[in-house]
């Protein structure tokens, strides 16, 4: 079973460039991807993903509240926030919101590593279980 | 208002056949002339239009000149008015004395000279009326400098979208390529991955050059978060940029306030900071930012430096001038209803802001 990703950031040319990144990886696959907060937590419930690539600074709602709001709904899911404005404090309201890392997008290198590390120790395949279940969404 | 706008001339006599005199005399001023039989009656008058002159007898029953003038100096509104006593009795330097005590501008003995009296109440007129014009030119330059502080926040929130939108993709990108460069230096030679390498540390340095100039164009956390992220984050990429210390002492209970609230007090204290490093060489600087018991909202800024030259100590007057950015400041917070207070002496300066600040407002948002 592949590790199933989604991915919300507003522009195309980093969706595409996360896209390439991450499809490197042939056990990791995009189930989704979203322009905006709203809809990305409309997918993240529709589509039940391993793993959440979010952008802060989005139109509408943003990468905080957009995590929020999927946390509330399957919390066990690890949200990565990929952003321009990574900071301490940035930081603290993201840990507040369940998004376990924070990374700069103008330094991206350490993503595939953190992402790794998210996912577990299994070196193939999800080590989150399908989430949306409701007997399996204490996963972790 | 034109500069042919007509002022209003107050004139008052009890005796009818005077009044018509000084109405024959001024009539080629071309203003409006008003007439009032009895001090009551030019209180009325004063009560309701705005008067530039008061003609006025010394002498008249009920209320005499010099207890009409006292009246009228007393109502702050009128202090300006331009009186003008007539008399033909109270002669001596002592009644003149009397006069000018009570704000007169002038005293006319009878027998008027009526080229005289014209020319004089003329002067008057004319001074009310560049008055007024100055004040209304001021309302003007007030609401005109505080859309141009609004304009300005807002063409630098846009500037700094087009960077995060338009730029910031872009270093992504070249990031995550450069990354996946990276995992390949194995099948690249020595040279190459050299060049990468340096790839790198551009891509990075572009992306920290751009960074600082969105964020001090308008801080990305200001809307997201709130002014307290906002401004923990300024401070400390400005104690990294300019190597000065900075404490921040922020009472967590403020929340989100109003935006234009919160975009003023960021840029107060951006403008402190930037003074603190331009000029004042301290190397530390303190931020606080608290409720008052009065409902106020306290924001200060507080230097160790050498103080600043023209305040010795004191608060400054508000019509001194220390370049544009305290006069911004004080623009930014009479929108606001808020005050400003600076105190500078040779150990430091402390900048101190008061904001009125609707608690109701504030948790609702």
């Amino acid at each position: 079973m592949r590790t199933r990703f989604l991915i919300v950031d507003d522009s195309e040319l980093v969706r595409k460039s996360l896209r390439t990144v991450l499809q490197a990886n042939p056990d990791w696959e995009i189930c989704g991807e979203a322009p905006d907060g709203e809809t990305g937590v409309q997918l993240f419930k529709e589509l039940h993903p391993n793993i959440v690539i979010l952008d802060f600074q989005m139109p509408g709602i943003n990468g905080i509240e957009a995590a929020r709001r999927m946390s509330e709904f399957a919390p066990a899911v690890p949200i990565v926030l990929f952003t321009q404005h990574a900071s301490t404090d940035l930081e603290r309201h993201a840990k507040e919101a369940g998004i376990r890392s924070v990374v700069s997008k103008t330094n991206a290198f350490p993503m595939v590593g953190m992402i790794e590390a998210l996912l577990g120790p299994a070196e193939s395949g999800p080590a989150v279980a399908e989430q949306g279940d409701s007997e399996k969404s204490q996963a972790e | 208002m034109r500069e042919q706008e007509k002022v209003n001339i107050l004139m008052v006599d009890d005796q009818p056949g005077k009044l018509i005199t000084y109405e024959a005399i001024l009539g080629e001023l071309n203003e409006n002339l008003i007439k009032a039989r009895s001090g009551k009656e030019a209180l009325d008058h004063l009560l309701k239009t705005d008067i530039a002159v008061v003609l006025m007898d010394v002498s008249m029953p009920e209320l005499d000149g010099f207890e009409l003038a006292d009246m009228i100096r007393q109502h702050p509104r009128f202090q300006k008015v331009a009186i003008i006593f007539i008399s033909a009795v109270h002669l001596t330097d002592i009644d003149r004395l009397n006069a000018y005590q009570r704000g007169a501008v002038d005293y006319i003995a009878v027998p008027i000279v009526p080229e005289l009296l014209r020319a004089k109440v003329r002067v008057f007129a004319d001074l009310h009326r560049k008055t007024r014009q100055l004040e209304m030119l001021n309302r003007d330059l007030r609401s005109l400098s505080a859309r141009l502080l609004a304009m300005q926040d807002e063409e630098r929130r846009r500037i700094a979208r087009d960077l995060h939108d338009g730029i910031g993709p872009l270093i992504a990108a070249l990031s995550m390529n450069n990354g996946m460069l990276a995992q390949q230096t194995k099948k690249l030679g020595p040279e190459v991955a050299e060049v990468l390498q340096q790839n790198n540390e551009l891509v990075e340095q572009l992306s920290k050059e751009t960074r600082t100039i969105s964020h001090l164009l308008h801080p990305p956390l200001l809307d997201e978060i709130g002014l307290l992220p906002a401004i923990k984050m300024f401070a400390e990429g400005f104690a990294e940029r300019s190597s000065v210390k900075v404490a921040v002492e922020l009472s967590p209970d403020i929340g989100r306030l109003p935006p234009n609230v919160e975009i003023s007090i960021f840029r107060i204290v951006q403008e402190c900071l930037t003074n603190v490093y331009r000029h004042s060489g301290s190397k530390t600087a303190q931020i606080k930012i608290s409720h008052t018991p009065d409902k106020l909202l306290s924001v200060q800024v507080r230097d160790e430096g050498k103080g600043m030259t023209g305040t010795n100590g004191a608060s400054t007057t508000p019509g001194s001038s220390h370049g544009v950015g305290l006069s911004g400041m004080r623009e930014r917070l009479r929108e606001l209803g808020g005050t400003l207070e600076i105190q500078s002496g040779k150990n430091g300066t402390t900048v101190s802001a008061a904001v009125p600040v609707n608690k109701t407002m504030v948790k609702s948002l």
